[in-house]
């Protein structure tokens, strides 16, 4: 039985810097994950790796969050993009509460090379951003910085791969095993071997997010935690031109944010017990961000929606005050006190700490195992934050369009140039799969040789597949057959592969369908249902309901 | 921080991003991209791609799904917006009516703006003469020298003169259009002579200025608009009560502009003005016995700056009144309403396309049998002309005015 | 500008198309107006009549066993409507089954003389194989795309050829999926074969769309270069069948069979393929000229404008052109506007709407859908033998085709409906799409008929 000197659970943000940290650090490092990295709440944020303006009564956080802004800057510039933000007041009483909250951002900007905090007249508010309500009476402008979750989270994981760990996707924790109050090992199902396997070790750290104290009750340990889940409603193009921040109905504080080649407008906030894996966004949560957003984007209605996403957040347990008043620190809770020795768990905490989350999570087990060892990973530059790329140049050269090219970039930083040079020897890998984005061929190879996708839905965090205006009608079947090529899947799994990320797309669409997006989709029935024979062909074949398909 | 200074840092910000705010009037034709569902029937018409593949030109769907969607990447599409044609068929067979030629200028304009290095070298020379001139070709330097080159185009197609009149108050204003101005004059000369025939009052502009679709097409608003309200002025000092022009792309302009701009008056091509304003009863009576020895086989091209642009119908009128004219035979061709390949500015800069384009219409033609192609646009007139010419074909290409106008009868 | 006109069909997709061809053959001075092209045009090429119940998991061996179902189970269903007559009650089964196959014989017999020879008729379904691999039950195909033996003689091995650097045709994966699916169904072939050829048309051999390979094989040389390639493959595997993307041509995609059939010594057939798709544009382009040839007037790039119905007749529509309106005095109107689409029909968060006459709609079990949330009529599972029944909602209509208010009178004496802007069928469960939208534009367009003949008489 292969042994570990640690074992991650979750591959989330936290989760993957957690095995990047140990990996390099030295430690036999194992990384187990449920479904697919960044598959879970990391995988429905809007990327904000934010300055930490919203906890100005927390000062110590604030200065975490704007050192960690840094730190990212340095290691993963390329998956990295400014966001410039409005603020556009209709009355004063639209700031969000407290003055110090300009002078809190304020303070660090220049080391973030962000400026201070900035009042714009009504008539430079609309000029930057014709779609403001022309009633606004000023508007604060501040930047912040957004980040690609899924390419951090993969990055980071392919880094700790980098550095001799090993990453099992599709492998769930069934146990844990302990012996005399202490960890010695764990037992999981691996999903794609199907089969039961078990490791030993004598550390474990718990960055199970939502599932965290269901994976800490496994060993006998308790941990409690506050889930709150939050929607997002997603516009198929950028409607607006910088983010745009508005106090919401009950006086929260909601966003537009320009989000690679989309818009996101979120989110919500509400305590919930139900199964994660069964949310959905609600059509309150819809109306709620729209109405929100209309007092300062009067045409948002117009604008079409293209999905909703609904993830859960996993705050630190405070109890009897708003979600707004929880800390948004974290807590990394030892659980050797309580008679579980070895086993390391996290509550709380937002996706600009997770290398922050990672680094005291890590002391901590090299302590429990008595090692010394130094953090490197805010120095250490994540893989494919090399050069510069040149996208004329790359264009002419390979003779592939200069717009995907510049995707291209956006998503994979330096190793575009690799990419492309696929297509030297099979030049048929220029072709365009994904339309939407756009995604050629080489591009979808490669990720599926590099990364480890085991179906569409893994391809589509990694590449963008599906995300487009089109939800996947029209590249869904020409990158099943790319996927099922490369995976040598049968032509049954191949039709269940389709099947899976049409119910796994629908499962967003459906709630905000309407207007073009009905278009869209009688159009993707059309193609699947009417000439493909899927929905029969789903009759034949084994098709798993969904968690979320299984309501009555 | 002034409030100054901050908008400047917030600029700058912005220019650093590549954010270029869109305007309210280009957010309007963005938001018809909103409606495109993927499905790919513009690239199954689109003659470019037909032409010359999917890989070089990526087509309509590109355009509207993928290129727009993130406005800081526009300057990326430059290597592929110049190929279109602005033809117009996407937009017509879109079943969800997305304006993709629309979209096409907007991405010019903002290139044309930001990122000029990235606009096609032939086409900064056009910019040049339209700024200098007005107009979108380098007029006569010499009047003597232009009026020998009417006289003698007159001499050659059996046209009478009808003298320029400039006069106030007139119901029709003539506008020619750069081409028939100062290069194909017997287009101008042909209609005034069916304008003197039907004994309309009309009068021309004492100076022509172009109605800024070229400055449109390569991007340069500025002057597109300036030209625009120029001839605003002049019309409005006229005090017509209607515009009428032998030029297919000044007639889908114009009617745009005049609506844009308030002009208070309709416009028309002579096409138009001559089945809904004259009307198919005294055309009937006018057209003299023919000449010829046997019937003549014509086959029609329509423009897309007509049929696409402003409205179908318009080439109804043209078969309507080609039946009109005795011993003129028309056969349609199978290609008869497919780009010509002459329009977006491509043959600028892109020969290659623009004749690759034509290719179809010109098989189409032969097949016809017939020995004249008659078209109501001088820029398809210069392109067929051109490419029947390169082929070796024997077809001839007249412009639809100048075919009317010869069969009129001659007075005195 | 005015035109005059008996019978105004708003909407150009199969539906409208049957509707104009037929009033103008009944001597009618037809308009069509059609401002973009239609879910016709991109079809497969197969035109479904009925392959499932609504709702049913079983494939109907032929058309006629459906319609029989439908007439029992399902009398609301468009074809359900085809019963609502005088007659005895006995013989609703045997009137629906006479009218769709009127209207299905007239249909074929039209497409053939724009040059579109269909295969099969409501006696029987075919079996039709898809670019995925997949079969599905169809009523009628474009000869090309007839499978011949493939699935009935017990020796037949098929090749399917894909093209590289054509992403919409995977001939490994289609070929696998097959197999699977024939194995399992105990049928024909046991064996297949997989190629991918080198076409192309501009050089390049990336980015290759389905137009561009079809207009390459207009051309007789390129074909023959073709033959040649598959001729090797043929008989490497031994292969009988010749299973080709819908790229086979655009005018010649028959003769070009034929030729592959001499060259290679193997059967080739074309896929059912997804939008857009070849097939589907020559669908298109066969019912316009069967349109025009008759006599009718097809104003293109034009949609119809109406203020709300007033007094219960439709007298004039304003066709609005790009830059140009036109003013159109009828005696009757047929509209073929589709679904979501088309466009006939939208949906936004404050309900389901009509687009041109602003009628009243039905969700797929003729609730009044016109204040539903659109995701109130959906599933949770995206693809299932249900469907949603959003795709079902539309128009509700009397028995002669006319669409009705909530008050269940029609909503004028002189507006007809017809194609998939009708509610009361799920057209990608069923597979009933064209056959519903034939059926309908052919009964619409007798009944307009008849009520302009009557008003002059």
């Amino acid at each position: 039985m292969a042994k570990y000197d640690v074992v991650v659970i979750g591959a989330g943000s936290t989760g993957t810097a957690v095995a990047r940290d140990c990996a390099m650090r030295g430690l036999k490092t194992l990384l187990l994950e449920r479904d697919d990295i960044a598959s879970a709440t990391v995988g429905t944020c809007a990327g904000m790796i934010s300055s930490g303006l919203k906890y100005m009564d927390e000062p110590n956080i604030v200065d975490m969050c704007s050192d960690e802004v840094v730190y990212f800057k340095r290691i993963a510039r390329h998956i990295i993009a400014k966001n410039p933000i409005l603020t556009p007041l209709l009355e004063m009483s639209d700031l969000s509460s407290g003055g110090n909250f300009a002078e809190e951002y304020s303070k660090r900007a220049e080391t973030r090379d962000v400026p201070p905090v900035l009042f714009l007249t009504p008539e430079d508010s609309l000029k930057i951003e014709p779609m403001l309500n022309p009633d606004l009476i000023a508007s604060l402008y501040f930047e912040e910085y957004f980040i690609d979750p899924f390419a951090l989270c993969m990055l980071q994981a392919l880094d700790a791969k980098q550095h001799s760990a090993d990453i099992k996707t599709y492998c769930e924790v069934t146990d844990i095993l302990t012996k005399n109050g202490s960890i010695t090992g764990v037992q999981y199902f691996n999903r794609i071997a199907d089969k039961m396997e078990s490791v030993k070790t004598k550390a474990i750290i718990n960055a199970a997010g939502p599932w965290a104290h269901k994976i800490a009750a496994l060993a006998g340990a308790k941990l409690e935690l506050r889930l709150n889940k939050g929607a997002h409603v997603i516009l198929d193009r950028r409607v607006v031109n910088v983010g745009v921040i508005a106090k919401a109905i009950e006086g929260r504080m909601i966003y537009l944010f320009p989000h690679e080649n989309t818009v996101l407008l979120g989110t919500t906030a509400l305590d919930t017990w139900e199964d994660p894996d069964t949310l959905v966004a609600s059509q309150d949560e819809i109306e709620y961000l729209l109405k929100s957003m209309e007092w300062v984007i009067p045409s948002i209605r117009d604008a079409r929606i293209i999905r909703t996403m609904e993830g859960v957040r996993p705050l630190v347990p405070t109890w009897k005050i708003p979600e707004g008043d929880v800390t948004r620190g974290y807590e990394v809770i030892d659980h050797e006190p309580e008679g579980v020795s070895g086993l390391v768990s996290f509550t709380g905490g937002k996706l600009v700490m997770c290398r922050h989350m990672a680094e005291a999570a890590t002391d901590l087990v090299c302590k429990n195992l008595g090692i010394e060892t130094e953090c490197k990973t805010h120095n250490m530059p994540l893989p494919g934050n090399s050069d510069d790329v040149d996208i004329m140049a790359l264009a002419k050269e390979y003779g592939v369009s200069q717009h995907t090219v510049e995707r291209m970039r956006a998503r994979r930083g330096s190793e575009t140039a690799t990419i492309l040079e696929l297509t030297r020897d099979h030049p048929e890998w220029k072709t365009t799969i994904c339309t939407c984005e756009p995604v050629i061929e080489a591009e979808l190879r490669y990720a599926i040789r590099e990364t480890f996708p085991q179906t569409l839905n893994d391809l589509r965090r990694r590449v963008r597949l599906g995300t487009g205006p089109c939800q996947g009608t029209f590249c869904t079947f020409k990158a099943a057959a790319i996927l099922a090529e490369e995976l040598e899947l049968s032509g049954e799994e191949f039709q269940l592969d389709i099947a899976d990320f049409l119910a796994e797309r629908w499962k967003g669409k459906r709630q905000s369908i309407r207007g073009e997006q009905i278009a869209q989709e009688e159009l993707a029935q059309g193609i699947y249902a009417c000439v493909g024979n899927l929905d029969q062909a789903q009759e034949e074949l084994d098709y798993d309901l969904k968690p979320w398909e299984e309501v009555l | 921080m002034s409030e100054e200074e901050a908008y400047q840092t917030v600029l700058a910000t912005l220019k650093e991003e590549g954010i270029y705010p869109y305007t309210e009037d280009e957010m309007q034709v963005v938001k018809s991209i909103e409606r495109c569902i993927n499905c790919g029937l513009c690239i199954q018409h689109c003659p470019v791609v037909a032409a010359v593949g999917l890989d070089r030109f990526s087509g309509p769907r590109s355009i509207a799904v993928e290129l727009s969607r993130s406005p800081p990447e526009y300057w990326t599409t430059a290597d592929v917006v110049y190929l279109c044609t602005g033809c117009g068929t996407c937009r017509e067979v879109c079943p969800k009516d997305v304006d993709i030629p629309e979209i096409v200028n907007l991405i010019r304009a903002r290139i044309f703006k930001h990122r000029p290095d990235l606009v096609p070298k032939q086409l900064h020379t056009a910019d040049a003469i339209i700024v200098e001139h007005g107009l979108a070709f380098v007029p006569w330097e010499d009047p003597e020298e232009k009026t020998e080159s009417r006289n003698m185009r007159l001499e050659r197609l059996g046209l009478r003169y009808i003298p320029d009149q400039v006069v106030k108050g007139a119901d029709v204003l003539f506008y020619p259009g750069c081409q028939a101005e100062e290069r194909a004059q017997e287009v101008k000369e042909s209609a005034k002579i069916i304008l003197d025939h039907f004994k309309v009052k009309f009068t021309l502009l004492e100076e022509v200025n172009c109605c800024g679709l070229p400055a449109t097409l390569l991007g340069d608003d500025e002057t597109a608009l300036e030209l625009a309200l120029k001839l605003k002025r002049k019309v409005k000092d006229l005090g017509v009560k209607m515009l009428v022009t032998t030029c297919a792309g000044c007639t889908s302009n114009l009617a745009h502009i005049a609506e844009r701009d308030a002009w208070g008056i309709p416009v028309y091509h002579m096409l138009e003005y001559l089945v809904e304003e004259i009307g198919i009863a005294k055309l009937s009576s006018a057209f003299k016995q023919s000449t010829e020895e046997e019937p003549l086989r014509v086959t029609l091209h329509d423009p897309c700056h007509l049929i696409k642009h402003t409205s179908r119908i318009t080439m109804d009128y043209a078969g309507q009144i080609l039946s009109l004219i005795p011993d003129v035979e028309v056969t349609q061709s199978f290609a008869h309403d497919s780009c010509c390949g002459g329009g977006g500015l491509v043959s600028y800069h892109a020969g290659d396309v623009a004749r690759a384009v034509m290719k179809e219409n010109i098989a189409a033609i032969e097949e016809t049998g017939a020995t004249r192609v008659v078209t109501p646009c001088p820029l398809c007139t210069a392109q067929l002309e051109d490419n029947l010419f390169r082929q070796g074909s024997s077809v001839e290409v007249d412009d639809m005015t100048v075919f009317i106008a010869q069969r009129l009868p001659q007075e005195g | 500008m005015n035109l005059e006109a008996d019978v105004v069909v708003i909407g150009g997709g199969m539906a409208g198309l049957v509707a104009g061809i037929r009033a103008t053959e009944e001597g009618m001075k037809t308009v069509l107006l059609r401002k973009g092209q239609s879910a016709t045009a991109y079809s497969s090429g197969a035109i479904d009549v009925i392959g499932y119940l609504p709702g049913g998991t079983m494939p109907l061996g032929s058309p006629v066993e459906g319609l029989q179902g439908i007439a029992s189970m399902f009398p609301l269903h468009p074809y359900g409507l085809l019963g609502f007559t005088d007659a005895e009650p006995d013989t609703v089964s045997k009137t629906i089954v006479e009218k769709v196959r009127t209207a299905v014989s007239w249909l074929k017999a039209t497409l053939l003389s724009s040059n579109i020879p269909l295969f099969g008729d409501i006696d029987s379904n075919l079996d039709a194989v898809t670019v995925l691999g997949t079969v599905k039950p169809t009523c009628m195909i474009q000869e090309t795309m007839w499978p011949g033996s493939l699935m009935l003689d017990a020796d037949s091995v098929a090749l399917f050829a894909g093209v590289r650097g054509f992403p919409a045709f995977n001939p490994r994966m289609a070929a696998q999926v097959f197999l699977e699916h024939q194995i399992s169904n105990r049928l024909p072939p046991r064996k297949v074969g997989h190629h991918v050829l080198d076409m192309a048309p501009f050089g390049n051999n990336y980015n290759i769309s389905s137009i561009e390979i079809a207009r390459y094989l207009d051309t007789e040389d390129n074909l023959s270069v073709l033959a040649k390639k598959l001729k090797k493959h043929v008989e490497r595997i031994g292969a009988t069948h010749i299973a080709l993307p819908p790229v086979l041509g655009f005018n010649r995609a028959r003769e070009n069979q034929l030729a592959l059939q001499d060259l290679t010594g193997a059967y080739a057939f074309e896929l059912l393929s997804f939008p857009p798709s070849v097939p589907g544009l020559r669908l298109q382009r066969g019912l316009e000229t069967a349109f025009v040839k008759a006599g009718g007037t097809l104003l293109v790039g034009h949609h119809a404008k109406m203020d709300s119905l007033k007094s219960n007749i439709v007298k004039e529509i304003t066709a609005v052109g790009p830059k140009r309106n036109l003013k159109i005095s009828t005696k009757a109107a047929v509209l073929a506007t589709g679904k979501f689409i088309g466009g006939g029909i939208t949906g936004t968060e404050n309900g389901i709407r009509e687009s041109v006459f602003d009628l009243m709609t039905v969700s797929e079990s003729f609730r009044i859908a016109t204040s539903t949330t659109p995701q109130k009529l959906t599933n949770t599972i995206a693809l299932s033998h249900i469907g949603h029944p959003l795709f079902g909602s539309g128009l509700s209509i009397d028995p002669q085709f006319r669409p009705i208010t909530g008050e269940e009178v029609h909503a004028a004496k002189n507006l007809y409906a017809a194609g998939s802007v009708l509610a009361g069928y799920n057209y990608p469960a069923e597979k009933s799409g064209l056959g519903v939208a034939i059926v309908t534009g052919y009964m619409a367009s007798r009944n307009a008929v008849d009520y302009v003949k009557g008003v002059s008489a």
